[in-house]
């Protein structure tokens, strides 16, 4: 059955897009970028960044547009003062957060939350770094989790139990102690379930997950890879 | 017991269960909800028992829910056959035998009876129990209850909740009954929506439409929810609820489990409820046993179950989303709506979660229909809300009032105001950690949905929790964001990172480590940023107690940050000791008592003096605000520092030690500044910031329109509570510092402040408060008529006043009292005449006290109306009228209403002491800012004005206060003063260093609290000699060994 | 035309930013016109002195000399600016702050080394706690972040602070 045709507003502009689409996917089709993080196409969104966050006519509350679904005559609005003030404070939240040494970074230069930053034109951060003592495990003969570095976006969580079907990742804790995990805490070396096939560490925006032995700024990442392997998932009867 | 299955089988239980309700032989039921439990129900419940069993009495004995009334636990009410209900208080085991005594003899003796219920509307049935005990107030005249409307809480205190018949004896099931052989499930759903029930979890979303979505929704599984994970801290109705009537819940879902298609509910309680959770599982048998649950219900043909799920305790847990998540044996986080649950719930199917008290809603209105129902309550919240009403109120517990009720009703008529004399309440905080706090102002504000939003806060579940001067708002706002932070589910950003920020910069506050001002602006932004970006409802929400905590008591975070003070003493690193932290010159108490203590009277002395430049007189006339603070009062009575401090500085004042001591404090001046400050006004500020400034090295000139220096302490109190001596000798001490004086010189008048500003680097106007404030009273234009600061001025001076026999003195402040006592003094009687109660006086305790002694005659409750005159032009008499107490204002005191009744007090002479002001039109002139009651505008903090190197401090910024507040301001004064000046602090240098023991005593002493003696009071009430005489040497000390050293602060588990 | 005052300061950090400027190459004859550098690695002067125009400071906070010295900078300064990661953010310097001071030194200085494993005292000012950026001490003008920040940012925004003009946001400059 075809989907049926809506029309809504982006920006102010008359846009057409398809009923169950969200408004991320409609804006994208539209070929008006929204900024994303936990976002990767292909995987389920799961609304935890806070990055896509637009205005919505006849609401006061903003909507992520990762998981709206768009209805006929709604309009967006996706650039605006305080979404753009409501972003940058989302990314230096998530600077702070964390121990993000860029300078040393595998994915110096090839990292969405760096690119990001810079994209916002963030050139500091309003608030204090709290420089937390986080683990690295390197456990793996091939693939290293670096805790400084992520941003707990649950990319690989999804691709892992998306696209491979191991479930090999999963979130532990709560609140500033949310680690990402592996299996039931155990090292991801020690994983009964994982099958090295890599696809969290092409996820990870960051380098939070890397291949073992890349050195600074020579880890690149294929999320490309993965958005066309989802696609020919989901072509499969 | 086999189903019932016809209404005759129905009607038979009904029978048996109001046989138990309403027996013929008496009949106990004990409070044993967890409140009851908690405060000894349990122990009360088996001496119950093992007493009736002894006396072999027909007794029945049962346990029931709680009355709400948690306060007053434990709980119990009797019956014996006949006659009412009576619910007995605070019962004891040692009670149980003289009630059994009673219940034998057959009268219950009426003094230990709280209140009594003759007959109770149940909602759903109605029970008279009998009349009689006329002098015992009925339930609804006490004040706890009076105004509460108990539609949720019908069944809880009366029926025990552990038997089935019990609910069914009070109509109990009927609904059900009702909707199941009407079978028009769309018509209950049309009756919830015309009744505008709304979700009483805290959204306030419509109920009616809620169930619209799910009965339409289509699907082989539905599932209805019953949210029950309460979590709020201060919120405990939800327990109370389920505890003390379980079947009302399971009624309530069993007919929204009919009417929406459902085919399973289920409880989702959080597991910390044991009793709750034991009492609905219970009731979940007892109802599957009797038919109302299973395959077919009432023999109806309709199937349906309900099973208990226990939750973990994640706070998160109560979100739908999560809640969900945690019943699919997930994790309990959130996920993004939409899917509503009522779309995509539990499995994948569509589900509705409704809270336990929107449940116990449903039963009342198939009962009584939807109109009335929405006839209580307010036009958009209709039905009534149980809130939780603790914290700082005399009357606590659970209380169940129609939506839109005021919040001044709950905390000042339920409540009964403030639970600590002397403690205004300055606020209520609301909806726990997704709420906000509401300021005293706003109490005005009706309890509902919108009205609460609209000022920042939540209605939420329904806590309630009141807070007064001894709460510090920073660490409320903070405790809150600990709490939210800790129970983040850590899955989106602004809730997880950001809660953590802010609770950093909120830690820093209270700890006194973070002093930026813009951290306040920071926090603002934070809090919108969370409020707008978080994922659900719990980040969503999660800074309203910060934002309106910053919104309505930012005077209490600039202070934290600025002054590094927090006035509530909750703040401990801020702070040294309670009774450190509430004095205004913030003096080192802990020090001086343990160096007297350990004999050391010189250090003693300079402890005290470097603290404290008046240090006699203050020991004579300060409001001892750390009094009121001090921990010994939790033992026996607070030590009586005062006194002390005084014989530390009386033994060197007045004795040959005087000389070396003064050249010991003179020796700590730091070398010359070249820098020349003037102070206008040589009263307790003046005299203070001259101190300071004199010993930071600067050439300080203290200019004074009276012929003398002491300003109110000289002139305004008499000389029998202060001897002019005793200031002249602080003078002196001062003077020898370098401190040069201008007498019969007016700022202003004589000298233009812009000449000073010529002449000196820094000019400090702290000028008194010495214009009269005149009552507008018919007849004050009489002879005879004075305003008591000029009164006590002459009276100062040995002038002579004309008085006649009789003076009335109107007012309750120290001048009037002072007034008061002074006419004694010159022979008069003296009669003073108040508008409020006497422990509204602003007037020093012991001042009232030894007025009364003296013979000073009070009047309260009393308010002038007019002063008659006689022919000669002179009073006759004075005309009042009566006051009773109305409501309270923001000083926490009872605001007086005029009643109709006049009285009258012959006197020919009458003293105005009503309170004074000030005249600064001068200062307008020079460029100096005012407000508009004549004040002069400063910044609080460096008391700068507008005009550049001009600074103001004491009465003439506050209106009058008392001495230790005005030389507060002298203190600081001399302290920006300072640094402005030299560009640095140097603050620190000028004081000296104690080394001295910082040991806790292992316990505190035994000794009393001594007092100073005191002349007899026919004596005393003639002549002008100092009514108190000062405390012996040895009481001094052994005072002085009653301090139990809260100064130091040893690490928790350390001993 | 009066020369603008620029001094330039190296707190805990490579010189890698001070590289980065010296990297301006030719330009640098163009600006010579225009500043003097009164304070710096780069030239004599002993004290920081009064009214400073323009300062960049490298490195981030790691002692209380360096405390002391970025207050009187701040005193002294109109425009301050952080340059370099870690001015901004702490950056490398930083990556010590898990570790305790004491154990690090001992790790550095006795572990670590072959020889005279002695942890140095004398002239040497004692390390905070925590290396933090600038802006946790005074108030920084403008950020500069970059490892190294680029020559051509360094002199635009230089460019532009000579012009009167606020400087433009620079898309070419990132963290790391």
């Amino acid at each position: 059955m075809p989907q049926k045709k809506i029309s809504i507003r982006i920006d102010g502009e008359l846009v057409t897009a398809l009923e169950g689409q969200t408004i991320l996917q409609a804006a994208q089709e539209a070929g008006k970028a929204i900024p994303t993080l936990c976002y990767l196409e292909g995987l389920s969104p799961a609304g935890a960044c806070r990055i896509c966050m637009v205005e919505v006519a006849g609401t006061e509350r903003l909507l992520p547009a990762c998981t709206t679904p768009v209805q006929e005559g709604l309009a967006v609005t996706t650039v605006s003062a305080r979404l753009t003030q409501y972003r940058r404070m989302t990314v230096e939240l998530l600077l702070i957060e964390r121990n993000h040494v860029c300078s040393v970074c595998v994915s110096n230069g090839h990292c969405e939350l760096q690119a990001m930053a810079t994209s916002l034109g963030i050139t500091n951060t309003r608030y204090w770094y709290d420089f937390p003592t986080l683990p690295v495990d390197m456990t793996h003969e091939r693939f290293v989790l670096d805790h400084n570095r992520c941003i707990l976006c649950t990319r690989c969580v999804r691709a892992c139990a998306e696209l491979e079907g191991a479930n090999v990742w999963d979130v532990g804790g709560r609140g500033i102690h949310t680690r990402v995990t592996s299996d039931l805490a155990q090292p991801w070396g020690e994983s009964p379930t994982c099958t090295s096939c890599g696809k969290c560490v092409q996820a990870c925006p960051t380098g939070a997950l890397a291949e073992k032995g890349a050195a600074v700024e020579e880890m690149t990442k294929r999320t490309d890879r993965l958005t066309r392997l989802a696609g020919s998932k989901r072509a499969q009867p | 017991m086999s189903p019932i299955l016809d209404i005759a089988a129905f009607n038979s239980v009904r029978e048996a269960g109001l046989a138990k309700l309403v027996p013929t032989a008496p009949r106990v039921a004990i409070g044993m909800g967890t409140c009851g439990r908690g405060n000894g129900a349990d122990g009360v419940f088996n001496a119950f028992a093992s007493g009736i069993e002894r006396s072999g009495m027909d007794v029945r004995l049962v346990g029931v829910g709680c009355l709400g009334a948690c306060y007053q636990e434990p709980l119990i009410n009797v019956r014996l056959p006949g006659g009412p209900l009576l619910v007995l208080n605070q019962v004891k085991i040692n009670d149980v035998p003289r009630i059994l005594h009673d219940l034998h003899r057959g009268t219950i003796s009426p003094e230990s009876i709280y209140c009594k219920v003759e007959a109770w509307d149940h909602i759903t049935g109605h029970i008279s129990y009998g009349r009689g005990y006329p002098d015992v107030p009925n339930w609804d005249e006490v004040a706890f209850f009076k105004g509460q409307k108990k539609i949720v809480l019908r069944n809880c205190g009366f029926i025990n909740p552990e038997d089935i018949e019990e609910y069914i004896g009070v109509g109990g099931y009927q609904a059900l009954y009702k909707v199941l052989i009407e079978g028009r499930p769309d018509m209950v759903i049309e009756q919830i929506k015309a009744a505008k029930l709304r979700g009483r979890g805290g959204a306030g979303f419509l109920t009616g439409n809620k169930w619209d979505f799910l009965a339409k929704a289509k699907s082989e599984q539905k599932y209805i929810i019953c949210n029950a994970d309460e979590g709020d801290p201060g919120a405990y109705m939800n327990r109370n609820e389920i505890e003390g009537d379980p079947h009302a819940l399971l009624e309530g879902m069993i007919i929204g489990g009919y009417v929406m298609g459902a085919t399973e509910g289920i409880i989702y309680v959080r597991a910390e409820y044991p009793l709750a959770v034991h009492h609905i599982q219970r009731a979940i048998d007892q109802a599957s046993e009797y038919g109302l649950l299973g395959d077919n219900i009432l023999g109806r043909g309709f199937k349906f179950n309900i099973r208990v799920v226990e939750g973990a305790g994640a706070f998160v847990c109560g979100e739908e989303t999560a809640l969900i998540a945690s019943l699919e044996n997930r994790a309990g986080r959130p996920r993004p709506r939409p899917p509503y649950p009522a779309q995509k719930g539990l499995w994948g199917q569509p589900t509705s979660i409704n809270n336990v008290e929107t449940w116990y809603n449903i039963v009342p209105i198939v009962t009584k229909g939807a109109t009335w129902f929405s006839d209580t309550g307010s036009a958009k919240s209709s039905g009534t809300k149980v809130f939780s009403l603790v914290g700082k109120v005399h009357s606590t517990g659970l209380v169940e009032m129609p939506l839109g009720t005021p919040l001044k009703t709950f905390i000042y008529d339920i409540g009964e105001g403030g639970s600590t004399p002397g403690r205004a309440i300055k606020a209520v905080q609301t909806g726990g950690p997704s709420g906000g706090c509401i300021p005293q102002e706003m109490f005005d504000t009706p309890v509902d949905y919108e009205s609460l939003q609209q000022i920042g806060s939540i209605m939420g579940s329904g806590g309630m929790v009141v807070m007064d001067d001894d709460n510090c708002m920073v660490d409320v706002a903070r405790f809150f964001i600990e709490f939210t932070h800790s129970e983040s589910c850590g899955k989106c950003v602004p809730c997880r990172v950001g809660l953590n920020k802010l609770l950093r910069i909120l830690n820093g506050i209270t700890r006194g480590t973070v002093g930026m001002r813009d951290r306040l602006e920071a926090m603002e932004e934070l809090g919108r940023m969370i409020r707008d970006c978080s994922l659900c409802g719990l980040g969503q929400s999660a800074p309203n107690p910060v934002l309106t905590a910053m919104r309505h008591f930012r005077d209490e975070f600039e202070e934290h940050l600025r002054a590094h003070r927090c006035r509530a003493g909750v703040c401990q690193d801020l702070a040294l000791s309670p009774c450190e932290n509430s004095c205004p010159l913030r003096m080192n108490i802990p020090r001086f008592l343990q160096l007297y203590k350990e004999r050391r009277h010189d250090d003693a002395f300079l402890s005290v003096i470097f603290d404290n430049p008046l240090p006699a007189s203050t020991g004579r006339v300060c409001q001892h605000p750390c009094e009121n603070r001090c921990r010994r009062t939790s033992i026996d009575a607070p030590v009586n520092m005062r006194e002390v401090h005084r014989r530390i500085a009386d033994e060197i004042l007045f004795t040959d030690r005087f000389d070396d001591l003064a050249a010991r404090v003179a020796a700590r001046k730091l070398d010359a500044s070249g820098r020349k400050v003037a102070i206008a006004g040589a009263g307790p500020t003046g005299l203070t910031a001259a101190f300071y400034l004199a010993l930071l090295g600067h050439d300080v000139t203290v200019f004074d329109e009276k012929s003398e220096a002491g300003g109110m302490l000289r002139f305004a109190i008499p000389e029998y509570r202060l001897p002019r001596a005793v200031v002249r000798r602080e003078v002196e001490l001062i003077e020898r510092l370098g401190v040069k004086f201008v007498f019969d010189t007016r700022i202003g008048f004589d000298i233009p402040l812009n000449d000073l500003a010529d002449r000196f680097d820094s000019v400090f106007i702290s000028i008194g408060t010495w214009k009269e404030s005149w009552l507008y009273l018919p007849g004050t234009e009489l002879k005879g008529v004075y305003p008591a600061l000029p009164f006590l001025e002459s009276s100062a001076k040995k002038e002579a006043v004309r008085l006649g026999r009789r003076v009335a003195i109107i007012g309750g402040g120290n001048a009037a009292i002072d007034a008061a006592r002074t006419a004694m003094r010159a022979g008069a009687e003296a009669i003073v005449v108040y508008r409020r109660d006497r422990k509204d006086m602003p007037a020093i305790e012991e001042e009232t006290v030894a007025a009364e002694e003296e013979g000073v005659r009070f009047m309260f409750w009393s308010a002038p109306h007019r002063i008659i005159g006689d022919a000669e032009g002179g009073v006759k008499a004075l005309e009042m009228v009566k006051t009773r107490p109305g409501e309270y204002d923001k000083s926490g005191r009872r605001r007086p209403i005029m009643t109709d009744e006049i009285q009258r007090i012959e006197c020919d002479t009458v003293v105005l002491g009503v309170g004074e002001t000030f005249d600064t039109d001068f200062c307008r002139a020079s460029g100096l800012a005012l407000q508009e009651g004549g004040t002069i505008v400063v910044d609080r903090f460096s008391l700068e004005t507008s005009r550049a190197s001009f600074y103001a401090g004491g009465d003439v910024i506050t209106g009058a206060s008392n001495v230790s507040n005005a030389m507060d301001f002298g203190k600081r004064a001399a302290k920006n003063i300072d640094e402005r000046l030299m560009g640095e602090s140097r603050w620190e240098a000028i004081f000296p260093t104690f080394v001295y023991a910082h040991k806790v005593p292992d316990e505190p002493n035994h000794a009393a609290r001594h007092v100073s003696p005191a002349l007899a009071p026919k004596t005393r009430a003639k002549t002008q000699d100092e009514v108190v005489v000062g405390m012996e040497p040895e009481a001094a000390w052994e005072e002085a060994g009653r301090c139990m050293r809260c100064d130091i602060k040893v690490p928790a588990g350390v001993s | 035309m009066k020369k603008v005052k620029v001094a330039t300061v190296w707190l805990d950090g490579c010189s890698g930013c001070h590289m980065s400027l010296l990297d301006i190459d030719a330009a640098v004859i163009a600006l010579a016109g225009k500043i003097d550098i009164v304070y710096g690695p780069l030239v004599d002067a002993q004290e920081f002195p009064e009214g400073v125009d323009v300062t960049l400071v490298e490195g981030a906070v790691s002692s209380l000399e360096d405390a002391h010295r970025i207050d009187l900078i701040r005193q002294r300064t109109n425009i301050l600016i952080a340059l370099g990661d870690c001015a901004v953010t702490g950056n490398v310097p930083a990556m010590r702050n898990k570790v305790p001071v004491a154990k690090l030194l001992q790790r550095v200085y006795v572990e670590g080394a072959d020889t005279g494993k002695v942890i140095p005292t004398d002239g040497v000012p004692a390390l905070n706690r925590h290396a933090r950026p600038l802006q946790e001490f005074v108030k920084v003008d403008i950020h500069v972040p970059g490892c190294p920040p680029p020559a051509k940012a360094i002199l635009g925004l230089l460019g532009d602070l000579l012009e009167g003009r606020k400087p433009a946001a620079n898309p070419k400059v990132k963290f790391g």
